[in-house]
């Protein structure tokens, strides 16, 4: 049987490395077997003895799994590792194969401690972090997959050239399997954690709608997802992949604090539903849960003469109505420097809810797509798209229940940025900054463009804030332990037709530097021998100022940052604004509601939305460093 | 889990709770699973657990239903082993899924669970292949009914797990459903639920099964029933694969499969879930494939897929792509286009942007690497999309980087392929490149090392090296040579420029050039590297205190042979100046860890380079150090290493070192180490009393020895001083390996000294010998003194005495061994027997016999009153000297040395006490210095010992042995015949030379030779000095000149070609200018001292050696020019002189 992806074996393990969930698939298990088989009566004899016990036919049980996992931390680091190969790897490890993505895929040893006779290697397992949850979930690939990585994990040398067969690349090319793993580890993270949570869509009366559990289930609440959140407002919650980052963290990899515990039967329940033997047929838990609770009743007929899709169970009845929202998230690096010119990019959505009666094909004009210089153009698996890509016109689409995500893109920003300006800290003294904002907000904006809020925060995360002196233009200050804040435009009083001018001259001032000497445990903690001494005694005798002595000192004991983060964020000063804006799309893209149209022909009202929120929009000092790109 | 619960025999769990323990603990692997599981004398006991199992899935309220399910389902293999249970199953699973719903106990969720679980265990059983098929048939029975109703709506989901277990069944036994196929295409086609996806993944595989395995079936025939179902024949053979030749004459019906084909082509984009399609593609493509369907159909429908930002979805094109190569060619750029734009969407998971991104360097290295780059221009055109963003994270900037890495070399590639030279030179658009992409993870500049922006730009840079580096194989083009200099060439002085910018960095390029070293095919580019580092960085480094930070690249560098050691000896030698200038009283311990750490280098220097290359400059460095480094442990260590350098050739000064790393690392007592051997006083204990013998029993030289030898230079691993030395030629084993190997190691040294790097003089190529007669005379002294010297392996040797006194300690004596302890009676030991034994070679070494010795009292209490009353009364007691004398007995210990070495005699003492006991054991071993191995030269019998011409035969044999000492020497390997040398046995002369300069003056110096050295000076030369040493009186009988024939001192300096002084260096404060390094080091030896004459010293070492001083005495110092034919003995004459004349 070719392709197609199993899993053998998945695990769940709490913060303390023991496994509270696992499930094990005796059907794919014994498909692995057998290949172990064939691959063993082909290379009889062909292969060194440490890739045959590599492939053999087993799986651990719970608490071999959970000490090799926990030896593996102990060796890599951190749960995750190093992903790339420093001075302190060791051949045979992950981290060997100096590839960020073995932070993700990972190989477990079993068997440890008894020399490197009993040592059996498990490759691919895929390590999904989700809350306090480790997720392992190791797919059926072939014996001769695994002695691949077997061989590039152990392979003596420096490495190889980058694209040079046989490679980790092309073994992930290789095996959907792993994608598909990936797939489920996602759904299951989300799932134990309660994050199902669909796709925000807003419309103008009220400010949001309910999604497909609602429009099933009324106020029946679901046994494990109870904690579903209903879309509110405020910012869109980051849980989603379709939330974007808020800063210094990565959308949904980044854990998240205080998760319940594990509801088993949920788990198991999904699992038997979304892939009973192993074999994923539907990830959606969302159709899965309303399936749970709902079941389906006689009066749920089939549709007359065409297939129901497998993705949409059931069928709406009802009002008829099709809303969509284009959703954008902002992210820019403004720098007001001559030799770094700004980045301003917008990662944009359309979130759709189509409530219409049986399979309707829709199609959705696009407005504004030549002129916005849209980049990336992604679809809804429900969407038609013709074989050499969608002509960035229309999209015909065939909604499935609830909310969804139609089409993600990636554009540049059509109009000046909402927030522009500088930020400006320079430190006076070793415990004394002075800063300056000169900020212009919506400036060229005309209604309906309106600025619901707008907040500048200085993170100042290795520092503690004592005091902060000065007086804003507009707006109020407030400060905690770590950053200061300054709301320029206070949710409730939206800013729309004008644009207006806001400064700060301030200063803050800090508590006496410590050093802070955090357990790096993440990305090598070097041993670098303590010569530093000499250097240090020498830099105090040729300073340049304050600022980059300070720097100095400051950033010697800075903590390596997960390969996650864009850049060590805690070595910069800077300011972070967040800000939402209606009305309109920021890359111009547009919806005409009048030129939607559904098949068979129906009568529904279309009504559409945008908002605009930002992800990072960040002010670099302009008087420290601030990283670059290009 | 569960320990409590471990009793045999296990009780079955009852509670709910109990179920759930065991559970947790069947999982585990934990100790009650071992328990049901292993338990020998109850068989059945796993039986039983079972039957408990199913019962309990019976009862209606068991609140564990499913995790039970899954568990039987999980460890099937250890609970279903018997025909009987599986019935038993079934039985269940049949009374389940006819089970009416209630809602709360009974629900869809449940059954579903049991199919599946059921199933699960029938197929992991292998039921089919080991059980009667009647088991299965009625299992597969049992599903058809439950799918067997389309459309029907409240169970259709049941009813598509019920079609997931068939799918699986006929999975694992291909073509099981093979006979009802038609019933299943029907089904499918009226299916109109959301199931429908699983009906037609069902009649798919079934399909696929048929193709596969060539199968003559009807695929429309409905003519046999659903139900009863029977396994076909085809399947219930043991062995399937008999089948598939069988049934193959037939052929398919491909008209009906198209049509199969056409139906499920149909629509499925548009019904299934993402995954659904993966299972469908999985078994659509190579249905195409044997169906000979058009694969560009396949593209049209599944091509657009790529557009989705369902990850599956867009993998499953690249999977079908691989199948399609050739029906999607045209269409890569579009495909990698769009997985270089996933990688950009910042709604993505994390870990789908970097899986695109490895795709498509997975895709592009196969498209590139099989079919050619010029193909595949346009993609390679796209190299800008390559480029990171700012808020990428860092995994993601990696990747970017690796891409960019790639592209450099497809670029590159292409370009040799295309054969224009573009403007841009390949090398300056590789590193262009490279920095465009690097500014992503500058900050790693200035961050700690540590950071990960630093991890991330080192590992672009090493992908980038190796891969414009790539020497032939993998990627070969005419135009590597080209590349190697460009490219690698700018990469490498960026490098550079980043060590000389940053020193924060430099352990982390230290580690990164380890990389390189360490790997075998890439070794040479780090050898390059540091080849670069040297050439570039070292004449740029700044000498100041921040140098330190350069140290570990220093150390590399000077691991590598292939780098000249001169420049880093250069900036060390700047350096130590530096620190020697710039120290005051707060530096320092600052100052011992810098000129620790420099000594450090120069040892790693030692250990792998050639003496000869070192020689000069870390002499220089050495001698610099030892005399004016402010801290007292550096300038030891440092004149440790110069001795080592200069007295010790360097094969073996290079085997010494690398004895252990640790050994000479400046460990705070370098000297306590196995490599100096301390041979200290071993004990062995026999008897209580005999524990501390040495401490009341004495054995002491009477000469105590100048310098008190605390290490002996131990060669015995490398051949020398062990039981059998090999200084002499022609003992018939292994004599003329040992030759060779004492010729090669002199052969170091000579060349170093004359500063020729020619390490090629081969030993076994004879030296031209040209014989005027000066050589044969000199060869005639030579002849002559040799065969006076007897060959111990054939007679006697000489022998040296080492004059010692035994006493032992009454008091002592008396409290341990008993007896009269009042003191008022001195004891006695009686027949003393002392035996000697040696590590050092000092042949056998005769017992000593002693009938007598008494008791010494202790010199602080008053000899007791009745002492007079002994019968013995020693003579003379009342002088206190003669005293001590009367308690002492003289002994002498007789060595015949097989090597002039140094060493330690232990000492066994055994004796009687009065009252008969037994005294045994061991003294305080007795220390020999290389002052105990002088002797005169032994004169021929023909000149008598008062006869004038003794002395004239010792002058004119110094100049012999002077010469052939001198290592360049023009006796060639003339080899002499020693006294009772029976045939070949001979000895050659091997010279080796040093200097030391003894600031002495000269007064001082003439009253210690006339002290110590007075039987070994042969000549004195000039008159100065001549008539100072005359009046002393003590010096006779040797050849006087009141002149200094310039000739004779000419050749002297010429010969050593040690003129420049490398050992005395005068440092001069202002001298901080690079360009003055030159003058940095003046020789003081051709600073205008007078030189009022010459004292030639001829030092006999037994067993055949000579140690020959010429020491030229000015004023206030002497040089000592010094030749032995015993390299060895070098190491201790250095001190030995010391202790002679400085303290």
């Amino acid at each position: 049987m070719p392709g197609g992806c199993g899993v053998r074996a998945l695990w769940i393990l709490n913060s303390f490395d023991a496994v509270v969930f696992s499930r094990k698939f005796p059907v794919v298990e014994r498909r692995w077997k057998a290949a172990c088989k064939a691959e063993g009566d082909n290379s009889a004899g062909d292969h060194a003895d440490t890739v045959k016990c590599a492939s053999a036919p087993f799986l651990p049980n719970d608490s071999e799994l959970a000490a090799a996992f926990a030896e593996r931390k102990g060796r890599e680091g951190s749960p995750r590792g190093f992903g790339i190969r420093l001075a302190q790897s060791t051949q045979g490890s992950d981290s060997w194969v100096d590839d960020p993505i073995t932070r993700h895929v990972i190989s477990l040893q079993i068997g440890g401690e008894g020399g490197g006779e009993n040592k059996l290697l498990l490759w691919p397992l895929i390590l999904h972090l989700k809350g306090t949850y480790s997720i392992l979930v190791l797919p059926l690939v072939e014996p001769k997959h695994l002695k691949a990585y077997a061989k590039l994990c152990s392979k003596p040398g420096c490495g190889d050239t980058v694209g040079e067969e046989p490679s980790l690349s092309s073994l992930l090319l290789d095996l959907p399997s792993i994608t598909g793993a990936f797939m489920v580890a996602h759904a299951i993270g989300d799932i134990i954690t309660g994050d199902v949570v669909e796709p925000e869509v807003v419309v103008s009366a009220s400010p949001s709608v309910g999604g497909l559990l609602d429009s099933l289930t009324g106020s029946i609440g679901i046994t494990g997802i109870a904690a579903r959140a209903k879309p509110v407002a405020a910012p869109v919650a980051a849980a989603t992949p379709s939330g974007t980052a808020a800063a210094g963290s990565i959308a949904s990899d980044a854990p998240k604090a205080g998760s319940k515990p594990l509801d088993k039967d949920v788990l198991r329940y999904f699992i038997n539903s979304a892939m009973p033997f192993g074999t994923p047929l539907d990830l959606n838990y969302l159709n899965i849960f309303s399936i749970k609770a709902n079941g389906f009743s006689s009066s749920d007929l089939p549709p007359a003469d065409v297939k129901q899709p497998a993705w949409k169970p059931y069928l709406y009845k009802g009002k008829q109505k099709i809303l969509f929202t284009v959703h954008e998230t902002i992210n820019a690096a403004m720098y007001d420097r001559d030799d770094i010119s700004d980045t301003i990019s917008v990662a944009g959505q359309i979130n759709c809810r189509a409530e219409l009666d049986g399979l309707p094909d829709v199609s959705l004009p696009l407005t504004g797509l030549n002129k916005s210089n849209v980049e990336v153009l992604s679809f809804h698996p429900c969407a038609q798209v013709p074989e050499h890509g969608m002509d960035k016109q229309s999209v015909m689409f065939s909604p499935p229940m609830g909310n969804f995500v139609l089409v993600r893109y990636q554009a540049s920003c059509r109009r000046d940025p909402p927030v522009k300006g500088f930020y400006q800290l320079s430190m006076v003294s070793e415990d004394e900054g002075a800063f300056l904002f000169k900020l212009h907000l919506m400036e060229g904006y005309k209604s309906p463009l309106a600025m619901e809020f707008c907040t500048v925060t200085m993170p100042f995360p290795r520092r503690r804030v004592v005091s902060i002196d000065g007086t804003p233009s507009i707006g109020v200050v407030s400060n905690t332990e770590h950053s200061v804040e300054w709301k320029i435009i206070v949710s409730g009083r939206s800013l729309s037709g004008r644009s207006i001018e806001a400064t700060f001259p301030g200063t803050v001032k800090f508590a006496p530097w410590q050093i802070q000497r955090l357990p790096s445990s993440k990305l090598g903690s070097r041993n670098i021998a303590d010569e530093d001494s000499d250097v240090e005694a020498d830099n105090t005798n040729n300073m340049v100022n304050v600022d980059e002595f300070l720097m100095e000192k400051m950033n010697k004991d800075l903590p390596p940052v997960d390969l996650e983060e864009p850049f060590c964020w805690q070595a910069y000063n800077y300011a972070k604004v967040s800000f939402k804006v209606t009305g309109a799309s920021l890359s111009g893209i547009s919806i005409d509601p009048k030129s939607v149209s559904i098949y068979p022909s129906v009568k529904a009202p279309v009504e559409f939305s945008t908002q605009v929120t930002c992800g990072d929009y960040i002010l670099w000092n302009t008087l420290g460093k601030c990283p670059a790109a290009t | 889990m569960s320990d409590d619960k471990g009793q045999p025999p296990p009780a079955k769990p009852v509670t709910p709770q109990d179920w759930e323990l065991l559970i947790d603990d069947f999982q585990n692997g934990g100790p009650l699973f071992q328990k049901w599981n292993s338990d020998h004398h109850h068989p059945n006991l796993i039986h039983a657990l079972l039957d408990h199992c199913l019962s309990s899935l019976l009862k209606k309220d068991f609140p564990l239903k499913l995790p039970l399910l899954i568990l039987l389902e999980e460890l099937c293999e250890t609970f279903f082993t018997q025909e009987l249970q599986l019935d038993r199953l079934l039985e269940l699973l049949r009374s389940v899924v006819q089970a009416p719903l209630d809602g709360i106990t009974m629900t869809f969720a449940l059954k579903e669970q049991f199919m599946v679980s059921v199933t699960s265990i029938f197929i992991a059983v292998d039921a089919l292949d080991r059980f009667p098929p009647r088991q299965t048939e009625s299992l597969v029975e049992l599903l058809l009914t439950v799918i067997n109703r389309p459309n029907h709506g409240v169970d259709r989901q049941t009813r598509a797990i019920a079609s997931e277990c068939l799918r699986e069944l006929e999975k694992c036994y291909p073509c099981l459903l093979s006979s009802i196929v038609g019933h299943l295409w029907s089904l499918c086609q009226s299916e109109r639920t959301h199931a429908c996806q699983c009906y037609i993944l069902l009649f798919a595989v079934v399909v696929y099964n048929i193709v596969d395995r060539r199968l003559n079936v009807s695929i429309t025939n409905t003519s046999v029933p659903l139900v009863p179902f029977n396994v076909p024949q085809a399947v219930s053979g043991s062995d399937s694969s008999n089948i598939n030749n069988k049934e193959v004459s037939s052929g398919l019906n491909f008209k009906e499969l198209r049509k199969a084909m056409a139906f499920l082509l149909e629509s499925p984009q548009v019904l299934f879930t993402p995954c659904g399609m993966m299972e469908f593609l999985s078994l659509i493509m190579p249905l195409s494939l044997a169906l000979e369907l058009q694969p560009s159909m396949l593209k049209v429908q599944f091509l657009g897929m790529i557009y989705s930002f369902d990850p599956l979805l867009c993998h499953v094109v690249l999977v079908m792509y691989s199948h399609f190569m050739d029906a999607f060619d045209g269409q890569e750029e579009e495909i990698v286009g769009r997985l270089l734009l996933i990688s950009k969407e910042t709604q993505h998971y994390l870990i789908f942007r970097l899986l695109a991104l490895q795709w498509s360097l997975g895709f592009l290295s196969r498209l590139v690497f099989s079919k050619g780059m010029q193909k595949y221009r346009s993609v390679i055109d796209m190299g800008k999309k390559f480029h990171p963003d700012l808020f990428d994270p860092l995994a993601l900037k990696a990747l970017r980087l690796d891409m960019l890495a790639f592209w450099s070399i497809c670029l590159d590639n292409s370009k040799t392929e295309i054969g224009s030279d573009e403007k841009l030179g390949t090398g300056t658009s590789v590193v262009k490149l490279f920095e465009m992409g690097l500014v992503s993870v500058s900050s790693f500049r200035w961050l700690p090392p540590s950071s990960s922006e630093t991890a991330v730009a080192f590992r672009s840079f090493h992908n980038f090296l190796i891969g414009v580096w790539s020497p032939g194989d993998v990627y070969p083009s005419e135009s590597t040579m080209t590349r190697e200099s460009r490219a690698f060439g700018s990469l490498q002085g960026m490098l550079v420029d980043m060590t000389l910018g940053y020193p924060k960095l430099v352990p982390v390029i230290a580690s990164f050039v380890d990389r390189l070293l360490a790997c075998e095919s890439h070794h040479y580019l780090g050898e390059l590297l540091l080849q670069k580092t040297d050439q570039c960085l070292l004449p740029k480094l700044r000498i100041d205190y921040k140098l330190v930070s350069y140290f570990p690249i220093f150390d590399r560098i000077a691991e590598n042979k292939t780098i000249p050691p001169c420049g880093l000896l250069d900036v060390l030698i700047k350096f130590m100046t530096f620190l020697v200038e710039k120290h005051g009283p707060d530096s320092g311990l600052k100052s011992w860890s810098r000129g620790s750490n420099i000594l450090c280098i120069c040892r790693t220097m030692l250990m792998h380079h050639n003496s000869s290359r070192l020689f000069l400059g870390l002499s220089h460095l050495l001698a610099f150090t030892c005399l004016y480094f402010p801290d007292l442990e550096v300038r030891d260590n440092a004149r440790i290493y110069l001795r080592m350098l200069i007295c010790i050739p360097g094969l073996k000064l290079r085997s010494i070192l690398s004895f252990g790393d640790k050994l000479l690392s400046l460990a705070p007592s370098p000297l306590s180490n196995s490599f100096f051997s301390v041979q200290s006083p071993r004990h062995h204990p026999t008897i209580k009393q005999c524990q501390n013998i040495s401490s009341y029993i004495h054995l002491e030289r009477t000469i105590p020895l100048l310098v008190r030898q605390s290490w002996s230079l131990s060669l015995s691993p490398l051949g020398f001083g062990g039981m059998k030395p090999d200084f002499l030629l022609g003992s018939t084993t292994d004599g003329v390996p040992a030759a060779s190997r004492e010729n090669d190691s002199v052969v170091v040294i000579s060349s170093s000294l004359s500063e020729s790097t020619s390490s090629t003089i081969n030993s076994s190529q004879e030296t031209l010998r040209v014989m005027d007669a000066k050589i044969s005379e000199i060869l005639g002294t030579l002849r002559r003194h040799f065969s006076c010297i007897p060959d111990y392996r054939h007679m006697s040797g000489l022998k040296v005495r080492i004059p010692c006194s035994l006493r032992f300690e009454a008091k002592t004596f008396n409290r341990i061994w008993g007896g009269n302890d009042s003191s008022t009676n001195l004891p006695a030991l009686y027949a003393t027997l002392l035996k000697f034994s040696s590590t050092a070679p000092y042949g056998s070494i005769p017992s000593f016999r002693l009938p007598f010795l008494q008791g010494k009292p202790s010199r602080r209490e008053p000899i007791p009153s009745d002492y007079t009353a002994l019968d013995i009364v020693p003579a003379g007691e009342s002088s206190y000297p003669e005293d001590e004398k009367s308690f002492c007995a003289p002994v002498s210990i007789d060595l015949e040395p097989r090597e002039p070495t140094p060493g330690l005699v232990d000492v066994f003492v055994e004796a009687n006490t009065e009252d008969g006991q037994i005294i045994n054991g061991q003294l305080q071993s007795i220390m020999i210095g290389i002052e105990d191995m002088f002797l005169k030269a032994i004169p021929p019998p023909d000149i008598l010992e008062d006869d004038l011409a003794l002395p004239t035969y010792y002058s004119k044999l110094f100049d012999a042995l002077w010469e052939a000492c001198s290592g360049s020497s023009s006796i060639g390997r003339e080899v002499f015949s020693l006294q009772g040398g029976k045939g070949a046995a001979a000895a050659a002369v091997v010279g080796t030379r040093s200097v030391k300069l003894l600031e002495v003056p000269a007064d001082l110096l003439v009253q210690a030779i006339e002290q110590y050295l007075a039987p070994f000076v042969v000549s004195v030369v000039g008159e100065q000095l001549v008539n100072m040493v005359r009046d002393g009186g003590i010096i006779k009988d040797i050849v006087w000149k009141d002149y200094v024939p310039d000739s004779v001192s000419d050749s002297w300096r010429s010969v050593t070609g040690f003129d420049t002084g490398p050992l005395h260096l005068t440092y001069t404060d202002d001298d901080n200018d690079n360009d003055k390094r030159n003058n940095m080091i003046v020789p003081t030896a051709s600073l205008g001292r007078r030189n009022i004459g010459t004292i030639l010293v001829l030092i006999f070492l037994p067993p055949r050696f000579h140690l020959l001083f010429q020491m030229e005495v000015s004023d206030l110092s002497t040089l000592v020019r010094i030749r032995t034919d015993h390299w060895p003995c070098l190491a201790y004459i250095d001190d030995y002189l010391e202790a002679l004349f400085l303290t």
